[in-house]
Formats: C-alpha cells, sequence, structure tokens
C-alpha cells in the first residue's frame, strides 16, 4: 500500500484529497503546511509519495531537500488547477513530477499516484545506470593511467602492463581498477 | 553602422534556414513566465510598451509562483518561454536533480543585481562582513542556515562562491535551505536564517524591514556577472523560430528602453504594481538607478547596478558564461565528471538565432563567443580551460 504525505497550505483541499485518497485505500501518513516542510519534517513522514499544489511557492524548497539528500528521493505529484490534457501527459512523459487537475476524483487520483510512482522507479533505474556507466568510464580512466604509469616506469608495454595488472587482480582478488588506483597511489606517494 | 535588414523569402531560400519561406511568427500569443524580481523588467516592459507588437506578436506575461513552477510549465509547453535561472536552464538539459529536457537559451536578460545578505542578529555578534562571518562559524560551530532561491539556480552559486572566497564549505560547514524569493525576508525575520542570496529588490526590502543587512551585491563578486536568460525548449524553438526570434527582438527593444537612464523611474514604477513585483516603488527604484546603502550605515552609487542592455554588450549569450554554471556545478558535485563544457553551451545558447535577431535591430554582436572576466577572489574566467578551472578551487565538494 503506498503511504501518501500532503504537503498544502489550503487545509480543506488538504482534508479533502485525504478522504477521497483514503476511500481508494491508501495511507495517507501525514499533512503538511509548506512552513512545516524540512529535510527532517519529509523524512519523519516515512512516505512513498508526496502530493503537493502546482502553484505552491514553497515548492522549490522541497527540490533543495531532494536533490541535497538522495535518501529522501520521492515521486513528488504535482496537483494543478490547470485541465489541459496535453500539458499532463507532456509533465508525465518529462519524469517525476505528475501534473494532475485538482477536479479529479478519488478513484483517478489512485491510477495517477500508481503512474507516478512507476514513472519515478523507471526515472531512478535510469539514473542509477547512468551513474553505474560514469563509474565504469572512470575505472576505465583509471587503468590507463595505472598502464601509462607501469610503462614509463618499468618500460613495459602496453599490452604487458595491463597483462601484468590483470594478472595481479586475479591473483589478489580485486577488481582490475583497484589494482590501478593502488599503482597511482604508490605513483603518488613516490612522488 | 550596419544596413538594417529584412529577411525576405528569397534571403531564406539562399540561407536555407527556413523552409516555410517566411519570418512571420507561427504563434501570435507567447506566453511568456516570470517571477516577481526587478529582473523581470524586461518580460513586463516588452509587454507593456507594446514592444512585441511591432514584431508582429503579443506577450503574455505570466506570474509563477517557484522557479520549480516555470521548469515544469516551460517543459510541458504551458508556458512558450520564461525569465529563468541561468543555471537552472542548465540543470534542466543536463537533468540534475529529475526533469531532463532539452533546452535553449534565447538570450542573456540581465547583468548584475542580486546580493548577499546577513540577519540582523548576526550584528550582534559582531559581524559584519565575510572575514566576520568566516571568524563566527570557525570559531563558535553551531548550524549555521543560508538560503538560495533553487537547487542549480544563481543564488546559490553566487552564495556557495561568495562564502568559499572565505574559507567557508558551502556543503559541509553551514546548511542550505531553498525559500522563494518574495518570502525570503519574511522567513529571515523568524530568526532560524542567517543569510540569504536572492535578488532585488529583496536584499534592499531585508533592510527596509529592519530584518537584514548587505554584505555584497553580486556584482562585487563578479563584475557584470550573467544572471537571468531567455529560455525555451528546444523543441519550442524548432518549432517555432519566427516567434522565437520576434520574442528576442521584444526583448531587446525593452532591454534598450530599460537602460535609458530616462525612463528608469518610470520602469521601477511599472514593475512595483501588485500585477509585477508587488513591492513599494522606493524599494525597487533606489538599487535600480545605482544607489545602495548597506543596512550598516554605508551608501554608495554603484556604476555596475543591474543593466538589461549595456550598449547590445549584454544580451549577446555567451558561450563562456554558460560554461561557468557547469564549472560550478561540477565544484560542488553536482555533476559528478566534467560534461564537453562547450558542446553543452553550443547546444543550449542559440547564438545564431541571436544574430538574426540582433542584426535586424542593428545590435552591434561581439566577434568572440566568449568573454573575459575577474572574479572577487582574483581568478579570471575566459571559458578557454573550464576542466582546469572547475578542479582550482580549494573550496569544494
Amino acid at each position: 500500500m503506498k503511504r501518501i504525505l500532503i504537503i498544502d497550505d489550503v487545509t480543506d483541499r488538504a482534508a479533502w484529497l485525504k478522504a477521497s485518497l483514503e476511500l481508494a485505500g491508501f495511507d495517507v501518513v501525514g499533512l503538511l503546511v509548506w512552513e512545516q516542510v524540512d529535510e527532517h519534517s519529509i523524512q519523519a513522514a516515512l512516505a512513498d509519495v508526496i502530493i503537493v499544489d502546482a502553484n505552491a511557492p514553497g515548492r522549490d524548497t522541497l527540490e533543495q531537500i531532494s536533490l541535497m539528500s538522495t535518501t529522501l528521493e520521492k515521486p513528488v505529484v504535482v496537483l494543478s488547477a490547470q485541465k489541459d490534457q496535453r500539458s499532463i501527459e507532456e509533465a508525465m512523459r518529462a519524469g517525476v513530477s505528475a501534473y494532475v487537475a485538482h477536479t479529479v476524483q478519488g478513484e483517478d487520483l489512485s491510477a495517477i499516484i500508481h503512474v507516478a510512482a512507476a514513472r519515478f522507479a523507471e526515472h531512478k533505474k535510469l539514473r542509477d545506470e547512468l551513474k553505474e556507466a560514469k563509474s565504469q568510464l572512470s575505472e576505465r580512466k583509471l587503468v590507463d593511467r595505472a598502464k601509462a604509469i607501469l610503462m614509463e616506469d618499468h618500460g613495459y608495454s602496453e599490452a604487458e602492463s595491463y597483462k601484468r595488472m590483470r594478472s595481479l587482480a586475479m591473483n589478489k582478488g580485486k577488481r582490475i581498477a583497484e589494482i590501478a588506483e593502488a599503482i597511482i597511489m604508490a605513483k603518488e606517494l613516490s612522488a | 553602422m550596419a544596413q538594417a535588414k529584412k529577411y525576405s523569402a528569397a534571403d531564406h531560400l539562399v540561407a536555407g534556414h527556413f523552409v516555410s519561406g517566411s519570418d512571420a511568427p507561427e504563434l501570435k500569443e507567447v506566453k511568456v513566465g516570470f517571477i516577481p524580481l526587478t529582473d523581470c523588467a524586461s518580460v513586463v516592459i516588452a509587454s507593456l510598451m507594446k514592444f512585441d507588437e511591432k514584431y508582429g506578436i503579443k506577450i503574455i506575461p505570466c506570474k509563477q509562483p517557484s522557479w520549480a513552477a516555470v521548469r515544469d510549465k516551460v517543459v510541458s509547453g504551458e508556458l512558450h518561454a520564461a525569465q529563468a535561472l541561468y543555471g537552472l536552464v542548465y540543470g534542466v538539459h543536463l537533468g540534475i536533480g529529475g526533469l531532463k529536457e532539452d533546452m535553449a537559451v534565447l538570450m542573456t536578460i540581465n547583468n548584475n543585481g542580486q546580493g548577499i545578505s546577513l540577519a540582523s542578529q548576526l550584528k550582534k555578534k559582531g559581524v559584519t562582513d565575510g572575514p566576520s562571518l568566516a571568524k563566527l562559524i570557525k570559531t563558535q560551530p553551531g548550524e549555521y542556515t543560508f538560503a538560495h532561491t533553487f537547487p542549480t539556480g544563481t543564488h546559490a552559486m553566487w552564495l556557495y562562491y561568495w562564502l568559499a572566497s572565505y574559507g567557508i564549505d558551502p556543503i559541509s560547514e553551514i546548511k542550505t535551505i531553498t525559500v522563494p524569493p518574495s518570502k525570503m525576508v519574511a522567513n529571515a525575520g523568524f530568526g532560524g536564517m542567517h543569510g540569504f542570496c536572492v535578488g532585488e529588490p529583496w536584499n534592499a526590502r531585508g533592510i527596509y524591514d529592519n530584518v537584514s543587512f548587505s554584505v555584497a551585491s553580486s556584482q562585487d563578486i563578479w563584475p557584470d556577472h550573467p544572471e537571468k536568460v531567455l529560455g525555451a525548449t528546444a523543441e519550442f524553438v524548432e518549432q517555432n523560430p519566427n516567434t522565437a526570434r520576434a520574442l528576442v527582438m521584444a526583448m531587446l527593444d525593452a532591454a534598450k528602453f530599460i537602460d535609458t537612464q530616462g525612463n528608469r523611474a518610470k520602469v521601477a514604477e511599472l514593475i512595483a504594481s501588485p500585477d509585477y513585483i508587488d513591492a513599494p516603488v522606493e524599494v525597487i527604484a533606489e538599487r535600480f538607478m545605482g544607489n545602495y546603502e548597506d543596512g550598516l550605515g554605508k551608501t554608495w552609487h554603484d556604476p555596475n547596478h543591474m543593466k538589461f542592455f549595456n550598449d547590445g554588450k549584454l544580451p549577446f549569450p555567451y558561450l563562456s558564461d554558460g560554461m561557468w554554471f557547469l564549472t560550478q556545478f561540477k565544484r560542488w558535485g553536482l555533476l559528478k565528471e566534467d560534461p564537453d563544457y562547450l558542446a553543452v553551451a553550443k547546444q543550449i545558447n542559440r547564438i545564431e538565432l541571436y544574430r538574426q535577431a540582433a542584426s535586424q535591430l542593428n545590435v552591434a554582436v561581439p566577434a568572440d563567443e566568449m568573454r573575459s572576466s575577474r572574479l572577487m577572489d582574483g581568478t579570471v574566467w575566459d571559458g578557454k580551460d573550464p576542466v582546469g578551472y572547475a578542479a582550482r578551487f580549494e573550496v569544494y565538494a
């Protein structure tokens, strides 16, 4: 069951939303007004999804909190008075936030939250893959650098340098990037 | 002086730029987002003075409650373009913090006119400037909270740069929060905040309300620094090149109008209205005209006050300006790896479109797509070695 946090200064709207969501079977774990929003209150709510009003000035506060603390990455469903279907779809396509018209019914909301949570998971997966790809890239750079050190200091050929690192990695049960890092560190120590 | 040149259908065929063979704007109404800040002036003036109509469009200025809303609405197409923080456009293009979309910078809207303020309570602790603030933070450890306006925004970067220049690590030694510009002074008044970086008129407003005092203007950090840009999605520009060009032309007319000193008082009055900034005109006008006070008793005239045109040198979307924000993203860990600085800036900054707009208005275009600047700590930024520049700072994340 998705746990939901609602942030809204319009308290009667928040109460209406809470009631609709509970009818649809969701667990509303918190109602906050923007003045209460900080890292601690977001963390403490233990929510899976956050629902906010698109036009709340406090939205930038949430941006900073989620960017600075990766443990607080949450899908944010943005409610908008705007009812233009195209803009809703465009926003959904674009990523984490989901635009939803205020007038939607409880059942529609549940579908939207499912979509938002799924999109978020997909987006996070893409981002994790990107991070992984980048770290592989930097590992390749480490290996290249270590190879250059071995070639310069010991006169090995490039292939020979790589072979030596690889066999050491296999013997020690380490990754070749770790061996490369050790070579670079040793070089820095002696420099 | 170059001859004013009207694009004709024949030119387009020869140049191969426009398949339509016409430079008529694709859209009649252009929704342009803005945030209540002094530097929204050119959006407002382009509309109020009807510069937009000269080029066949009607600008609808749309007031926005937050930078997140500006971003989402530009990306979703609900807004066609917007006054935007330079770094925000670059952040969205790279997908920092979530939403990723190919973006475009059509022109620089303004230089200068932001500032860093400290809460009045710090005066009692002997803090009046950067060095005394650094001394307090180093000798009396505790939770120090500073606010800016958006994680990838210009104010975050000015604040971090200024603090780091005094040896204060903005990531590990203090806590940073984000507060919407119009709420900054009210929040500083609650006592939980030690300082903030925001655009005018809100630093002036802090002094007016006895809540804060000024320790630096953004032009003290970097004279004539890039600040807001006219931002749109790449898709919008591709689908509506004539509208985008017409919009730049109207904004250039507005920028020229605002930088004509005799018009400034009138402009301040127009933008002060509840429809736009919604602040007393006297709070806006003084710093807008270059008349500064710091709230500690010092007053001065700053020739590097907020500018929009500066004889046509300013609005050009210099590649080095955009690249600088990327170097700071790298410095502060928002980017883990060095991007291809020049390639990203070339993708985003639409120099060719700007050149077309400027040439029709006889606005001179600088020969070099980079410019050289000296920042407060003496470092020179000219765009030539972004990887080296990003790695040269002693304080970094």
